[in-house]
């Protein structure tokens, strides 16, 4: 072929590819939205070092999509849920978040797992307008409408939670000594942030920290008690939660444990500490939450029955909770994003704040936030039972603003847990 | 003054269990002239025999003992089944074997027995004595000294004072010559492995009940610390390994505490770069013509 005959090839294909690219103009269903179904997926580490803190949560919103799916679906489709493994490796979330996208071509990406592996993926996903909703972590990052369109957090921030839980505690013991230990990354240093605000720059006596990779906390709580720490807040997922309490009571040292809701998870904190100490060494913990966690609480015992039915009758922790309960919150955006959901209608439908979600404060989802809880209830422990302390709910926001005390109803469940449009 | 003995004491508890796994990879080494890469998931495997049989019966000696024959028979059954095909021609062929045996072994725990952590109990009081105000070691820190010192003895006296010691040493060391003199090489190379597995799985069965729980990922950073040990002390030295163990967990004791413990990773790292600069073979390698 001469030099201008394929120039002429090359033109006259091109001119095809754009005719045959002008007939598609027509706007197409979204990516992963068929008659009957809505393919969604996600990212969580089911192997690895930090599966064992958090592969019970995909399993627990996979449970609950079973049932609603079982129960007609929300507006006649089915929920399909990808969970792809990524074990907490930012270089394989990029990997299986790409497969999850390009692939199975998933309608959104739902709650994926972790804030080092989520931060590999969030440029690409907002790049490519793919919704990014209800990121597990509490890094106050998600919450930027202005640089990331398409990303929704969900657990209240570490900055939330901490100024609550210090409004709690200069309440509770105003002259205790208080101090911190925390993990050595975004998690510890967001949380002493909001320490900080509400007890000041001074009001932290010792600030500890650990990092996840040696599994010894006996120097650092060495230093507390030294200090004469009397209040310690923990910054420290359940694990290292256990292993603090288990090394300070071998110690002899006793001391008020507060923690964020990231580690103070009782059913998982007895995993760790075992049912014949855990009820003695948790007695008075206290933390937060947002999720309905009473007992006798009606999403409670509905979730019960989906983890016995659809989940195998896993063990029932703060993480079957959660994990449902963003299963429970992506339904409703689902609901209510129309009878033909696109991506657009989605993120709108979170956008004009349609959403009520199953918390205890209401969901504060709007054009300008893309932050979910502003706010988190006091739990406590008492002869191994994890409630709700009467009253003490706070709300505030990720910045300097006040915390205050919230005195409105939790969310109360209707229709089945089966949210409707 | 009280909180750097304090730190000193818990580095020494630390220390210990570094130094007896370290014990673990030096033994392969002057066995079978490998390090051995699936020595954590090896221990790890024997731990959760000692879980299995301690709560079935309720007694930590059983499990104990369970553990080291479990571990034992583990070292033969590795060796025999897996090392043994790796090619002589190149020492990364048994790295990359060792390698894929931890992802078998691990990936088989975890679908044994799932990924959630199990509180492991010892036999003794783990509360720390406390002298003059200071928290110092307790009694389950002693016991892991005692134990560590005890097996580093006994292995000592093996490889100096007995023909089986001799023998292997003879066997890593020149496998050609030492078959020439009789030496059954084969058999030298499968006790090392055992010796090797048991020394490791009583490491592992000492620290699990010290940190976060039994998982399939418990012994990981064990690995870790415990190789870098062994390179600190010398490949070839239980002594090296006794010390390197010592240097290592007091190191990382002091910087959790002066420095912080976002600091430890770096600080082990800069220890391990430091030796092989100064004195690559190690602090207490033998001199290069004695080496084996």
């Amino acid at each position: 072929m001469s030099q201008r005959s394929r120039s002429v090839a090359l033109i006259a294909t091109t001119a095809l590819v754009a005719a045959g690219l002008a007939a598609c103009s027509t706007p197409e269903p979204s990516p992963g939205v068929s008659e009957d179904t809505v393919t969604v997926g996600t990212h969580t580490p089911l192997t690895g070092p930090a599966a064992a803190g958090y592969s019970s949560i995909s399993a627990a919103t996979k449970a609950y999509f079973d049932y609603v799916n079982d129960n007609g679906g929300i507006n006649g489709r089915s929920i399909e849920y990808i969970v792809k493994d990524d074990g907490y490796n930012p270089a394989t979330t990029s990997t299986v978040v790409r497969e999850l996208v390009q692939e199975d071509e998933v309608f959104a990406v739902i709650n994926g797992l972790g804030t080092p592996t989520h931060s590999a993926v969030v440029d690409y996903l907002n790049e490519n307008d793919v919704p990014d909703l209800f990121v597990a972590s509490g890094s106050p990052k998600w919450d930027q409408p202005g640089t990331f369109p398409n990303t929704f957090a969900y657990n209240a921030s570490y900055i939330v939670e901490a100024k609550a839980l210090a409004t709690y505690a200069q309440e509770t013991w105003p002259d205790k000594t208080f101090c911190v230990l925390g993990q050595d990354d975004d998690f510890g240093t967001d949380f002493t942030t909001g320490l900080v605000q509400v007890l000041g720059a001074d009001g932290l006596t010792s600030t500890q920290t650990y990092s996840v990779s040696v599994q010894d906390v006996v120097a650092q709580i060495g230093a507390m008690q030294a200090a004469g720490c009397e209040v310690n807040f923990l910054a420290t997922v359940n694990g290292f939660t256990a292993l603090a309490l288990g090394t300070a009571a071998k110690m002899k040292y006793g001391a008020q444990w507060v923690s964020s809701s990231s580690g103070g998870d009782y059913p998982t904190l007895v995993g760790y500490l075992g049912e014949d100490v855990a009820p003695l060494l948790l007695q008075g913990f206290v933390s937060s939450n947002y999720l309905p966690f009473s007992p006798d609480d009606a999403w409670v015992s509905l979730f019960q029955e989906i983890n016995d039915e659809y989940n195998d009758g896993a063990p029932f922790s703060g993480n079957t909770v959660y994990g449902m309960s963003v299963g429970y919150l992506f339904a409703q955006a689902l609901a209510k994003a129309g009878d033909d959901p696109t991506r657009e209608s989605l993120l709108d439908a979170l956008e004009v704040g349609a959403l009520t979600g199953n918390g205890i404060v209401p969901l504060s989802f709007s054009k300008d936030s893309h932050a979910a809880f502003q706010g988190v209830g006091i739990t406590t422990v008492d002869e191994g039972v994890q409630d709700y302390v009467d009253g003490q709910i706070y709300t505030t926001d990720a910045g300097n603003g006040p915390v205050e005390p919230y005195t409105g109803e939790a969310v109360a469940l209707e229709g089945d847990g089966i949210p409707t449009a | 003054m009280d909180r750097l003995v304090f730190l000193l004491g818990t580095g020494l508890a630390r220390g210990a269990v570094l130094a007896l796994f370290a014990l673990a990879l030096v033994l392969i080494w002057r066995g079978a002239r490998v390090v051995n890469f699936a020595q954590g998931a090896m221990a790890v495997v024997s731990t959760y025999v000692a879980f299995e049989v301690t709560s079935l019966t309720g007694s930590y000696w059983l499990g104990l003992l369970a553990a080291l024959l479990a571990g034992g028979l583990l070292g033969f059954a590795v060796e025999r089944g897996v090392m043994r095909f790796a090619s002589p021609a190149s020492p990364l062929s048994g790295v990359i074997l060792a390698i894929g045996l931890v992802m078998v072994l691990q990936s088989a725990l975890g679908i044994v027995f799932g990924p959630d952590y199990r509180p492991m109990r010892v036999p003794f009081d783990d509360s720390a004595i406390v002298v003059g105000g200071v928290p110092l070691l307790s009694p389950y820190d002693l016991f892991v000294l005692v134990v560590a010192v005890a097996v580093m003895g006994a292995l000592a006296v093996l490889f100096r004072w007995t023909s089986l010691g001799l023998q292997m040493r003879a066997a890593a060391f020149a496998p050609e010559v030492s078959r020439l003199l009789g030496v059954r090489v084969s058999r030298t190379v499968t006790v090392g492995w055992v010796l090797s597995s048991v020394v490791g799985s009583l490491a592992a069965l000492l620290l699990v009940p010290t940190s976060l729980g039994l998982n399939p990922h418990a012994t990981d950073s064990l690995f870790v610390l415990g190789f870098t040990v062994a390179v600190v002390g010398g490949l070839d030295s239980p002594v090296g390994a006794l010390v390197g163990g010592v240097t290592v967990g007091v190191a990382m004791s002091l910087v959790t505490g002066y420095l912080g413990a976002g600091l430890v990773p770096i600080a082990v790292l800069v220890l391990l770069v430091l030796v092989l600069l100064l004195r690559p073979a190690g602090l207490f390698a033998a001199a290069e013509a004695r080496r084996a």
